[in-house]
This record gives structure tokens, sequence and C-alpha cells, in this order.
């Protein structure tokens, strides 16, 4: 193992996020994208969104980061249980994005007579922060090819801290990519734009769960 | 509801012969430059597809000056462009590839001709990564003529002039439901959800997002409905299998079944990304269509006629059609009361809506005598070609 020097490793750590960043939004904007659209507009809106969402997925990186250091290079190399993992986030990442596209599940009301409270600031964040937590810790862990060159690195480092350092500060790296997502809270509402969001949003997931399922089915069948 | 008979059954003669004659000479012109060329360099079975194009061409501008109807008459020249497009195209398939399937080899060689459909799904991976993610040829080359390039340059060009009119004066594809559409005498289906429309949006957002992930036009891998008559990834295991038999469900249900079903161009109004990208192209032309409040009676004649449902009650208040209006003249067509207009923007709707017809006409025709006209001349010539040697 190749011991490289703190500052260094920082470096190219940062670096490595912010060269790779743009895949990193293709890779998330098919998540992203319909998923904040849907969302009511106002940019510190979509930026608390969002930060609730990077959270998550810096959550997901560091248990990456944390589980290939532990397992060595194993697992970014040639691990072949990969594809599991592969297919099996993309199925739950169908699921999360289907969950909030249609809405399901309904949540019945506690008490039919509740009143509604008369003073109401803001709108509910329930449901929206579990789904950015969701979708934000779900499209950490779904594996991309910038993912991986950061895992292989990552292993060659002399300390589990090191390597969780080191996604870190890739993440901050591909996080400055994402920024610009924070105009599309600039985007006036309509019912049109949510509608076509959130359809896109559930044919998105038809294709996550299209994709994952064949990963797994190819597994299956070839091992 | 109104009938959805088609809107120009009873056209009266508008103007007089000569002064109909007079404005199609412009047109009758641009047919010669654009025809000449081809005429004298080419075999005997184009220059008679030429000749036969041309004219037609000239004759059914006229007929528009003659009547003030456009619908019908551009009606016939789009039919014949989707109905002749994959004639000429399947044919030099046929001839140069021997098959209209594509193997995986051809397309990493960059000979797939280039279709504008793909454009949306180019911007986001060109942006981030510099690459197009098409397998074509940016230049023409010996073995792939219909290079990146031109076919942009040719679409970005019509599209200024034309806005979503490109959907129905110069697209490939859009004439073959139109003429299903055209069949039936009455819709069975009548009462389509409005949703349905926003449903070419919701499909280009994803579709140019899965491109720019899976760095390939996935439209055209999985979704391309007109993947049946042009050409398509050779079937070589299970999943070009499953790619082969989504184009032919699509086909038949969307630009065969539900075009006869529903009178409308569901492919179009209801499926085509590449429509919904184009619609925002009609923000920044100049040319649309407007509804005289004063004159309107709300009789619903125009909604009833839209092949994509563009308009509706509360727009039809706001004096203005959807976003995704392609400008096909059936509203203005079908209105008695002459409250649907040809309009350019910045002028007054009730001021004068046959001058801005004209305007539009002479532009769109023009670019449909040049773009259409060739893709025509080459599917006739096919023809002629095919009859004679057999």
């Amino acid at each position: 193992m190749t011991i490289l020097p703190f500052t260094m490793a920082a470096g190219e750590a940062l670096a490595l996020g912010f060269a790779t960043g743009p895949v990193c939004v293709a890779t998330c904007g098919p998540v992203v994208v319909p998923w904040m659209l849907a969302q009511s507009e106002g940019v510190r809106r979509h930026g608390l969104q969002l930060g609730l969402f990077m959270t998550a997925r810096l959550t997901g990186y560091l248990l990456f980061g944390a589980a290939v250091w532990l397992a060595g290079a194993a697992i970014p190399r040639a691990w072949t249980g990969r594809s599991w993992l592969l297919g099996a986030v993309q199925v739950l990442l169908a699921v999360s994005l289907a969950a909030y596209a249609t809405g399901w599940p309904r949540r019945r009301p506690k008490c039919a007579q509740r009143p509604e409270p008369l003073v109401q600031i803001g709108e509910p964040m329930r449901g929206k922060a579990r789904s950015a937590l969701a979708l934000g810790f779900l499209t950490g862990i779904n594996i991309c090819p910038p993912f991986l060159v950061a895992g292989v690195r990552a292993v060659q480092l002399d300390s589990l801290s090191a390597s969780l350092l080191f996604f870190a500060l890739f993440f901050v790296g591909t996080a400055v990519w994402f920024l610009p997502l924070l105009s599309l809270g600039l985007l006036r509402r309509t019912p049109a734009v949510v509608t076509v969001a959130r359809a896109a949003a559930l044919l998105l997931a038809c294709w996550y769960g299209f994709s994952g399922v064949l990963v797994l089915i190819e597994r299956v069948i070839y091992g | 509801m109104a009938s959805q008979a088609s809107p120009t059954m009873s056209a009266p003669a508008f103007r007089s012969v000569g002064r109909s004659m007079l404005l199609t000479v412009p047109m009758a012109l641009w047919s010669l430059l654009m025809f000449t060329p081809s005429f004298l360099h080419a075999g005997p079975d184009s220059r008679i597809a030429c000749g036969v194009v041309a004219a037609f061409m000239t004759v059914l501008f006229y007929q528009m000056m003659r009547t003030g109807t456009t619908y019908r008459w551009r009606r016939y020249f789009f039919v014949a462009l989707g109905l002749l497009f994959p004639v000429g195209f399947i044919a030099s398939l046929v001839a140069v590839r021997g098959s209209m399937s594509i193997p995986i080899e051809r397309m990493v060689s960059g000979d797939t001709p280039f279709c504008y459909m793909v454009t949306p799904m180019l911007i986001i991976p060109a942006a981030l990564t510099r690459t197009l993610i098409f397998p074509g040829s940016i230049l023409p080359t010996a073995s792939n003529p219909h290079s990146i390039a031109a076919m942009i340059g040719i679409w970005l060009a019509m599209t200024l002039v034309l806005g979503k009119a490109w959907c129905s004066y110069a697209c490939f594809f859009g004439g073959i439901e139109e003429g299903f559409a055209a069949l039936p005498k009455h819709a069975r289906i009548r009462k389509l959800d409005p949703r349905f429309r926003l449903a070419p949006w919701a499909i280009l957002l994803a579709v140019v997002l899965l491109s720019a992930v899976m760095f390939e036009p996935v439209y055209c891998m999985w979704l391309c409905p007109f993947k049946t008559v042009t050409e398509f990834p050779a079937v070589r295991d299970a999943e070009t299998a499953l790619q082969f038999g989504i184009f032919v469900a699509l086909f038949l249900g969307l630009v065969v079944a539900l075009p006869l079903l529903t009178k409308k161009r569901t492919q179009c109004g209801f499926f085509c990304p590449f429509g919904a990208f184009q619609s925002l192209f009609n923000k920044i032309n100049v040319f649309d269509i407007r509804f005289d409040r004063t004159k309107c009676v709300d009789c619903g004649s125009c909604r009833s006629a839209c092949p994509t449902m563009a308009i509706t009650a509360e727009s039809v208040r706001e004096g203005k059609t959807l976003l995704n209006c392609m400008k096909c003249g059936a509203c203005v067509d079908s209105c008695k009361k002459d409250a649907a207009v040809w309009h350019v923007k910045g002028t007054a709707v009730a001021g004068k809506p046959e001058r801005a017809r004209l305007l539009f006409l002479y532009g769109a025709w023009a670019m449909a005598t040049m773009f259409g006209g060739s893709v025509l001349a080459h599917g006739v010539a096919t023809l002629i070609h095919f009859v004679a040697r057999n």
C-alpha cells in the first residue's frame, strides 16, 4: 500500500471530485432534477431540500468509504457482489422515486375530525425531508464510475479516518457541480410543471426498476 | 362536441385564378431552383421524380392561395412525405447494407444516419463532457452522407423560421399518423384526458436525463416508434429483440391504432419528446395563431379540429393557442367566424391575418420544398425505379 502525504491525498480527493463532478451530476440527474422540479418554487426552499439530499448523499459516500477501506481493495476492483448491490440499489431507487411521484402510500389522517391548523408557516416538510434523505442516500451508494475511481484510491490510504476524509473531500469536489441545480428553484411552478416532473420521475422509476431487475437476473443466470 | 371531420371540406374560392397564380409564381421559381440541379445531373428516374414533385409542391401552394385554406393542402404534402420517406430510406439501406437493421459494428464505425430526434439528447453530454453521444459522423463521409452537422444545420435554420411548425411542414414521421388520422370520417374516441398533452414533456425530461447517464440516445435505442419503418439495431439477443418489440408496439399503438380511433396525431401530441423540445422554439418564433375575441362564439370547432389538443377553452379565452401549437392551420380553416387567425407577433390580432398567413406560408413552403421536396423526390424516384425494373 502506498502511503500518501495527507495534504496530497486531500488535494487529490478534491481534484478528483471536481474533475468527475459532471459525471456525478449526470448520474444523479435523473433522480434529482424531476424531484426538485416537483417541489415548490424558490431558491431558498430548494437550497434546504438540496442540502438534505446532499447530507444523505454524503452519508452514503462515507459508508462506502468505510466499507472499501475495511474490505480492502477487493471491493472496488473485483468484488463479485458489486452487481448485486448495483441491482438492489437501482430497484430501491425505483421504489423511492415511484413512491415520491405517485404519493404512495397515502397516509390516512389519524383523526378525521382533526381541524386544520389556523396558521401554518411554510409547507409541512416531513414527507419531503424523507424523500430527500432516501433519494440522497440511495444515489450516494449508487456505484458510478467516479465513485469507483475514488474507491480504488481510498483503499490505498493507511487508515479508516483517512479513507473517510478522502471520500468527504471527494464529495465536496463533486458537490460544486450540484449548485447550478439550485437555479431550478427560479422556475415558475405551475400545476403543469409539477405534473410533468412527477410523470418524468415515474418514467425514470420504471427505468431504474427495469435496469435493476435486469442486473439481478443476469446475476442469477450467469452467477 | 363539434364534428371532427376535415376542417376544409367545403372551402370556397378565396382569390381569383390570376391573383392566385401571381402569388404562386415565387414558389414555382423556388421549386425550379431547388430541383434544377438534381434534374440536370441525375438519371431518368430522378428527373421524372423532380418534375413531378416540383409540380406537386407548386400546385398545392396554388390551391392554398386560391382557396385561402391551408390544412388540407399541407396535409397532402405531409402525408406524402411520411409515406415516401421510408420508401427512399429503406431502399437506400437495402441497397447499401442489404437490410433495414444496423449491426453494432456499423454503429461503432459511425455509419448511423443522423436523425434530428436525437438533438435534445445531445445537449447535456456535450455540455458536460464535450462528447456527442450519437454513433454517427460530424461531417459527411462516403458511407454516411447524413452527417450530424448537416442535419443540425438544416434543423436549426428551419426551426428559426418555423418554430414548432417543423412538426407540420418538415418532420419525416408525422405524416404517417396524420394519414391514418385522416382515414376515418369520425373519431371513435372523443374524450381524451387533457393531461396527455403533458406526456411529451415528461418523456423529454426523462430521456434527456437518462441519455446523459447512459451515454447513448435512450429514445432512439428504446422508444422511437419510427424505427419500425426506418432502421433499427440488428436483433441478435434478448435485449435487441425487446427493443424491436417496443418499437413495433409503439408504432402500431401510437402511429396506427390511436390516430384511427381518435383522429388526432397521438404520437406527436402525446409522446414525441422532440415535439416538446420543438415547442420551446414557438417562444422565439414570430408567427403564431391567435383568436379574435370579438368574433369568437366559443363553438369549440377549433378545439375539435386541432390534431394535438393545443387549444383549450382557457387558451381561447386568452386569445391564443398553447405552446405545443404546430401551426398546421386546422383551427383557422375550421373556424366559421374567422376568429382563429394567423398572426405575426407584435402586430394587432384583428389587423391583416391573410398577410400574416402569406408571410408564414412563403417561409414554411419554401423550407418544405427544399427539405421535404428532396425527400419526396427520392421516394418517387425509388418507386419509379422499382416499377420500371419489375
